[in-house]
């Protein structure tokens, strides 16, 4: 039926997007859909690319309890799979086209070829995983090259995928020359977040691996089982320890970019409204690190009746540096502002200076600590693993693993909140406007803020 | 008709191979001669016919390709101190002079500037594959150790060599590292002026650089090649896990091959534990290993080549300190740490600085703290997954780096 059958037939149609609660009820539908959205992307991503990654250190190791994790792991991605697809087709068909159509077309316009080439990549990820789970019987034994193969392009096939979002992520924060693909893709925050996301998703999987192992630890009452599961989770909890104890440095650089290339947001995340969620997560990674440190102090303890003193004097230091590391920027005002209410002094003279709260140098330095102390933990439980025995793990080291899970469930969610409201009130930051979905001006690269557009905006 | 040239060609042939048959001759007589007087022989004998690991030697052939490499840079140094002029005012002109007027020495630079590069980037590999194959540890510490001493010196000599040009890249190289040594404790501003001259980057910076970079740093370089070299016949090459028994502990499986043949000293003479005394299979290095070294070494120095023909060398403008238009780019095998100073406040840049040594300080007691008689990576994750964070976060840096510096459209 034409359009003008349509209106002859007298049903108009509608002049806006649907209420829907307005602009607040948008913003909300869209948010806690993306945050549930990351949520399962994060956990897929993740498993893809480390799934493989076990089966194939199984084989060189030759143990068989590797390739039963990877194997669950394939079997995991098969059951949830779908759930993080759909929530995408609902956020982008629905959701964006319906409620912030103009932004999405502007970003469709500008970033085709990350989509176009993410699609292709998604696709590929979808047959390899299926492909990856279904043969491996069939590709076991002489094949079993073949099937890790299959899984090394389902690596490179998850990472391009996730790559071009990061690429359309980290776009709508820096926006470029919109008419170049290379300048758009290669956008200023577009590395930094790229790793930031990948070794996030990867710290995930790790940490969701030893969540559901301490979970199915606590339910299994026989001896095989429990000896499995308590090393999968001791496995899980030290991938995900490793991958998170690089974040603070790959964390920095990519606020750095930031500042760099997109201050206002920077700002609204360091001293701005956003920085109480900021200091929440800096102590959310204080204890994803400090957690996993007590859980190695337990398991070395359940294992050998001693406790170690150098994990003991780590678990201590982490304390220590989480307290530090949270201390609020309202501290730690500017000293004009300082200045201006006359008490330019200490804390301990009666001022208002208190230096600690300050990010550089001094969370900086925290940053460092947490991954200093952390590399120090994780290399010291893997010298004393040898010492560990299977299926003697108490039940508060399960529960450590069960709660660092949660830790880095609630991480992700609270730095997804963060970066996409860092950019608010704009969709694209400085070119789009969410309400009224009004566009403000051509992009702009550099510090400069010199224009180097070449194709107009629509 | 046919059979007269046959007859001619019957007859002439001796004739043709005479020469060859007196050049033969002439050379045995000189090698006999020779080696009277210098049991030249034995010394040949000793230097090619050994036993070395079968399984993975393709993996084992860094090392030669590492010692080409430094020879290609010997002698194209030679080459380029018969023109270059080691003057602030003259060194940027015998360069450009170069680079307007004579191709070959233009490309004799070019293979030095990208032999250095790619020696940078083999050296790195021959390092990551002896760490990962757990070749440093007992009795071979020292050859790590000599291999570390190595490691430094390339990159002293890759250093000292970017200050050479005196054009705008090497003025501020040379601004930026010889600022370096100033942030150590008690002595740093007097080792600031010793190696400036100065205050201030000038003649005799330049002037002392190139003492450094053509006599001081080669020849310890020679001296701890030779040391190296003395320790890899002396101990032995180690290969990797997969030549040994140790390799199949895991599931209690032998490989179906046992040795060959009866090992040549000096592995079974090792005191280290019996698993990894003795590769399993051998082979001579005398074709076998030198063989796939030469093929190794020539696709590099074929590398090299290339890379001196279709890019060459870059000469930028003269170095001038009034300009405010610049952007300094550092080597890229400093992006790492430079990408560091840029991300670290102000007030931590001393930290900073001693990251690399703190890296030259892991790197010396490797061998000292995994002391394990473990040789598989794949049980060693006590040391494998740091060092892998290591690795991974210094090819972050750079790839950030690299980022930076495209966006900045340099």
């Amino acid at each position: 039926m034409a359009v003008p059958d349509v209106l002859a037939g007298g049903i108009q149609l509608p002049g806006a997007s649907p209420g829907f609660g307005g602009f607040l009820g948008y913003r909300i539908a869209i948010g806690s859909m993306f945050e549930l959205h990351i949520l399962l992307a994060g956990i897929v991503s993740g498993f893809t690319q480390f799934g493989p990654v076990v089966e194939w250190l199984g084989w060189m190791r030759r143990r068989p309890h590797f390739d039963r994790l990877a194997h669950g792991m394939g079997r995991f991605l098969i059951f949830y799979f779908a759930f993080g697809a759909a929530s995408a087709i609902l956020l982008i068909s629905s959701l964006l086209v319906g409620l912030w159509g103009h932004l999405w077309a502007i970003i469709n316009r500008v970033l085709f070829w990350p989509f176009y080439v993410e699609a292709w990549t998604f696709f590929m990820m979808v047959i390899l995983t299926y492909l990856w789970y279904f043969s491996w019987g069939l590709l076991g034994g002489r094949y079993k090259v073949l099937h890790m193969a299959m899984g090394g392009t389902l690596i490179i096939a998850s990472y391009l995928q996730v790559a071009m979002i990061d690429a359309v992520a980290s776009y709508m924060l820096t926006p470029t020359q919109p008419g170049n693909p290379i300048a758009v893709f290669m956008n200023p925050t577009n590395f930094p977040l790229q790793l930031h996301r990948t070794i996030a998703n990867l710290a995930y999987a790790g940490y969701g691996i030893a969540g559901f192992a301490a979970f199915r630890y606590l339910r299994s009452r026989d001896e095989v089982q429990r000896g499995f599961w308590d090393w999968a989770g001791s496995f899980g909890v030290i991938w995900g320890t490793a991958m998170t104890l690089t974040q603070p440095a790959i964390g920095f650089d990519y606020a750095k970019e930031i500042q760099l290339h997109a201050y206002g947001a920077w700002y609204k995340m360091m001293l701005g409204n956003l920085s109480p969620e900021f200091l929440a997560q800096i102590f959310l990674l204080g204890l994803m690190l400090l957690l996993p440190t007590w859980y190695f102090l337990r398991r070395l303890r359940s294992s050998t009746g001693r406790r170690s003193r150098v994990l003991l004097g780590l678990l201590v230091l982490l304390a220590v540096t989480t307290v530090f590391a949270t201390i609020p920027y309202q501290f730690a005002m500017t000293y004009d502002q300082v200045q201006a209410q006359g008490m330019a002094r200490p804390l301990w003279e009666g001022g208002l200076i208190f230096p600690f709260a300050a990010m550089i140098p001094y969370k900086i330095a925290a940053l460092t600590a947490y991954a200093v102390f952390a590399l120090a933990a994780v290399f010291w439980y893997l010298h004393r693993l040898p010492e560990v025995r299977w299926g003697v793990a108490g039940r508060l080291e399960q529960w450590l693993l069960i709660t660092s899970a949660v830790l880095a469930m609630g991480m992700i969610v609270l730095m997804g909140f963060i970066r996409e409201n860092s950019r608010f009130p704009d969709g694209i930051a400085g070119v789009v406007q969410l309400h009224g979905q009004q566009t403000i001006s051509q992009p702009s690269i550099g510090p400069s803020g010199q224009s180097r557009a070449q194709v107009p905006f629509p | 008709m046919t059979r007269l040239p046959v007859a001619i060609v019957e007859r002439l042939a001796p004739l043709a191979a005479l020469p060859v048959r007196r050049t033969r001759s002439v050379a045995r007589r000189a090698y006999a001669w020779l080696d009277d007087r210098s049991d030249l022989r034995r010394l040949l004998r000793v230097g090619l016919y050994e036993a070395v690991p079968k399984r993975g030697a393709w993996a084992y052939t860094l090392g030669s390709a590492t010692l080409i490499l430094i020879g290609n840079q010997i002698v194209t140094g030679i080459f380029l101190t018969m023109i270059y002029v080691p003057s602030t005012t003259e060194g940027w002109e015998t360069l450009n002079w170069i680079k307007q007027h004579d191709e070959f020495a233009s490309l004799v630079r070019g293979l030095h500037l990208w032999g250095a590069y790619v020696l940078l980037f083999v050296i790195g590999l021959h390092m990551v594959r002896t760490f990962f194959s757990g070749s440093y540890k007992r009795p071979r510490e020292l050859n790590w150790l000599s291999g570390v001493a190595l490691l430094l010196l390339v990159l002293g000599l890759a250093i000292t060599g970017a200050f050479l040009p005196w054009d705008q890249a090497a003025y501020w190289t040379a601004v930026v590292t010889t600022n370096i040594p100033s942030y150590t404790p008690v002595i740093g501003e007097y080792l600031r002026t010793l190696w400036r001259g100065g205050d201030f980057v000038g003649p005799i910076t330049l002037v002392r650089t190139y003492g450094i970079h053509i006599w001081l740093l080669p020849a310890l370089l020679l001296g701890v090649i030779g040391l190296h070299l003395y320790l890899l016949r002396h101990n032995a090459e180690f290969g990797s896990y997969v030549n040994y028994r140790g390799a199949y502990r895991a599931d209690g499986a032998r490989p179906e091959r046992e040795a060959r043949r009866e090992l040549e000293p000096p592995y079974p003479s090792l005191p280290t534990d019996d698993e990894w005394a003795a590769p399993l299979e051998t082979e001579d290095f005398y074709p076998d290993q030198t063989f796939k070294d030469g093929l190794v070494s020539l696709a590099v120095m074929t590398l090299v080549f290339v890379l001196a023909v279709t890019v060459g060398a870059p000469l930028e403008e003269r170095a001038t300190q009034n300009t405010t238009t610049y952007t300094p780019v550092p080597e890229w095998f400093y992006l790492p740490l430079d990408q560091l100073l840029v991300l670290v406040p102000q007030q931590l840049i001393s930290m900073v600085l001693w990251v690399p040594l703190f890296g030259v300080l892991l790197l010396v007691l490797l061998p000292f703290v995994d002391r394990g008689h473990e040789r598989n990576p794949f049980e060693r994750p006590a040391v494998m997954l740091p060092a892998l964070i290591i690795l991974v976060f210094m090819l972050v840096l750079t790839a950030q780096g690299a980022s930076r510096l495209f966006n900045l459209g340099v």
